[in-house]
């Protein structure tokens, strides 16, 4: 199998502001959001990043989608590295995540000829897709209906069907199912069923187990910044134990070795 | 180039198919204007409608009173209908020997305006004859000076009805006032010259920042930005179709108010529309177009690099009001010089060089083009710093998604 994502070594800290630091409740200055984490995502299988609130998951996602920089580490996009090729890792990723917004004042229509526009993909194609995409999460009946004014729910799939506009080999989606019932994220389940039986490379981001067991391939668990585990899923439970328990454990090893 | 034309399209419709912003960003603004302007206009010429005004003149002719005169039907001394002539002004015809007098009483500011035509003016004309005619009037006293600037207008006309008794001569009448050479064109340039450069870089800013830190600074605030930054477009692409759109309809903001101005024109000095814009050849119009358009380059580069770098809308608004009113300082400098300064490096200073060069166009100083060219090549250059900035200001992590 051919690893799509190859992330080395990758740091990355952020500057706290004296506001930022109140907030954290800390005195020092700086913030390191991810601590030296290296692993790889294959073509045609779901890799799970799983951690606790403030771990390092989107950070993580940011700077593979070149959103932000890393400070340290290397990262290749199906062989285009993030520190000179941005613009051939930004048509070959499909981004998901709660920062990335659309603006309520247009249709979901509307964003989708703009974005494929900016991906240059051409008018039939998008047009196809978009009929595909429209259809697949029931956003057709919503298509003029301003984002502005959409469920949570429905946002989050034009979102999604956003993403996928210039049919991506490499999908990293933060957070895929949250703020969704659980209808709606079996849609999305399911079709990142469907793309990864299509041969794309997906990395997913949660805190949600069940989502973990129910359709990624491999997990890392992330604490604190630190890949503390990275496995098939299968080896987890041939450990003899289950996913919640190993991520309580780890979560433990790594406090006491964080105040140690 | 595809990737500008986009982001130009979806900028633009982001403000056309918005009834709001379509009323506010180009409606509001022309509206708001004319109100203000012709209700202004009114109360001016109330107040001078209140205060005919005090005149004398020596050897009045028929033809010349007539002019300030409203025709009204009156009875002669048999009882017969005739047409009368109802006089608007306090005027009253004297002798020659009486003029010094009244030349004295203006200085002293108890009266107001002496004209002295010479005798048997209308009887001798002829082609070949020139007259002089006397105005005095105390430029010190505002009632003086709006009673001369009336009465110098019913001259020009004047002039104009003996020239044609006598077959087009020019110089049949020649006006000699008390300080001010009379002209009307010359007098109509330079009240534009001062109100108007003040005016236009007000319009185009106010324009600019009514679009220009929604679009950057908003969207970086709502997060529509980093949407856009993770598209595999060049960020100088994303800067530039940002700053053109936003130029073109900051642009066409401030035509509006600039209509708003010219329909109020009538109302306001009661000149028709027509006469000020024939002051004008389209030379000096499409010059002013020209200056318009790369001054508008430079204050939506400005407003935003000052948005990008704000972190939301609010602190955007707060930090382009300086330079708000530091255009509007610089826009007032013009109405306190004579002219247009002649020194060309001065046209290298964006927004100075826009309001001395909208000077010299509107007091038609030859070298217009000249200081225009200038100050084109100075503001694209500007410009093009600007973008530049933004389009570093794209790339920067902590300008971008500062928290
Ligand atoms: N721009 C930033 N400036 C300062 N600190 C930041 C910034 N972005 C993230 N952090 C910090 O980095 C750490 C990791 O954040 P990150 O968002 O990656 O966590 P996460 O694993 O996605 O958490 P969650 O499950 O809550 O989404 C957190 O402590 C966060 O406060
Ligand atoms: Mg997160």
């Amino acid at each position: 199998m051919e690893a799509k994502i190859v992330v080395t070594d990758l740091t990355k800290t952020f500057r706290l502001s004296k506001k930022q630091q109140r907030i954290e409740r800390t005195t020092e200055s700086v913030k390191v959001a991810v601590d030296h984490l290296s692993f790889e995502a294959y073509q045609g299988e779901i890799f799970g990043l799983l951690g606790p609130n403030g771990a390092g998951k989107t950070t993580t996602l940011r700077c593979i989608s070149t959103l932000i920089k890393a400070d340290s580490g290397d990262i290749y996009v199906d062989g285009h590295g993030v520190r000179n090729e941005e613009t051939e890792i930004r048509k070959r990723i499909g981004f998901l995540t709660s920062d990335l917004k659309l603006e309520e004042f247009f249709t979901p229509n509307y964003l989708f000829d703009y974005f494929a526009r900016l991906h240059s993909v051409d008018p039939e194609t998008a047009a196809a897709r978009k009929a595909d995409l429209f259809g697949k999460f029931g956003i057709d009946r919503f298509a003029e209906v301003k984002v502005g004014e959409l469920s949570t729910g429905m946002r989050q799939k034009v979102q999604i069907a956003l993403a996928l506009i210039h049919d991506p080999g490499v999908i990293v989606f933060d957070e895929p199912t949250n703020g969704l019932d659980i209808l709606t994220a079996k849609v999305v389940t399911d079709y990142l069923r469907e793309l990864r039986d299509a041969g794309k490379a997906i990395i997913i981001s949660t805190h949600i187990f069940s989502l973990v067991e129910k359709i990624c391939d491999r997990v890392g668990i992330i604490v604190n910044g630190k890949l503390k585990w990275c496995k098939p899923l299968a080896d987890v439970k041939a450990s003899g134990t289950d996913l919640e328990q190993l991520f309580f454990d780890l979560v433990a090893e790594e406090s006491r070795e964080d105040s140690r | 180039m595809n990737a500008i034309w986009t982001i130009f399209k979806k900028e633009w419709d982001r403000v056309i198919k918005d009834k709001r912003l379509v009323l506010s960003v180009m409606l509001l603004p022309g509206l708001m204007i004319f109100l203000i302007y012709s209700i202004m206009g009114n109360v001016i010429s109330d107040f001078t409608a209140q205060e005919p005004g005090q005149v004398a003149i020596v050897n009045p002719s028929a033809g010349f009173t007539a002019l300030y005169s409203t025709p009204v039907w009156g009875e002669d001394e048999n009882g017969d209908p005739v047409i009368v002539f109802e006089e608007k002004a306090d005027v009253i015809a004297i002798s020659v020997a009486e003029a010094q007098t009244y030349r004295d009483r203006i200085d002293a500011g108890d009266w107001d305006l002496l004209i002295v035509f010479p005798e048997n003016l209308e009887a001798d004309l002829a082609p070949g004859y020139q007259a002089n005619i006397e105005v005095y009037h105390n430029q010190n006293e505002t009632q003086s000076a709006t009673v001369q600037s009336r009465f110098s207008g019913y001259l020009t006309v004047y002039a104009e009805l003996l020239r044609q008794t006598v077959y087009g001569e020019t110089d049949v009448l020649m006006l000699q006032t008390d300080s001010v050479e009379y002209d009307d064109e010359k007098a109509m340039g330079m009240m534009m010259s001062t109100l108007l450069p003040m005016l236009v870089v007000m319009f185009l800013f106010s324009g600019a920042m009514s679009i220009g830190p929604e679009s950057i600074a908003g969207e970086k605030e709502r997060g529509t930005m980093a949407t856009l930054l993770i598209m595999p477009v060049k960020r100088s692409e994303i800067a530039l179709g940002k700053v053109l759109s936003l130029s073109v309809l900051a642009l066409i903001s401030a035509l509006s108010s600039f209509l708003g101005i010219i329909s109020s024109l009538p109302k306001m000095m009661g000149m028709e529309v027509s006469q000020v814009l024939a002051i004008y050849d389209f030379a000096d119009l499409a010059l002013m177009l020209v200056l318009l358009f790369s001054t508008v380059f430079v204050i939506v580069g400005l407003v935003a690099v000052v948005s990008a770098f704000s972190k939301s809308l609010k602190e955007a608004g707060t930090l382009i009001m300086p330079l708000y009113l530091i255009t509007i300082v610089i826009g007032i400098t013009s109405m306190f010089s004579e002219g247009a300064v002649s020194g060309w490096w001065f046209y290298l200073l964006p927004m100075y060089n826009t309001v001395q060069s909208l000077t010299a166009i509107l007091l038609s100083d030859s070298l217009a083009p000249w200081y225009v060219l200038i100050t084109v090549a100075a503001n694209l250059a500007v410009t093009a710093g600007l973008v530049y900035l933004l389009t570093r200001m794209f790339h920067s992590e902590k300008i971008m998604f500062a928290k």
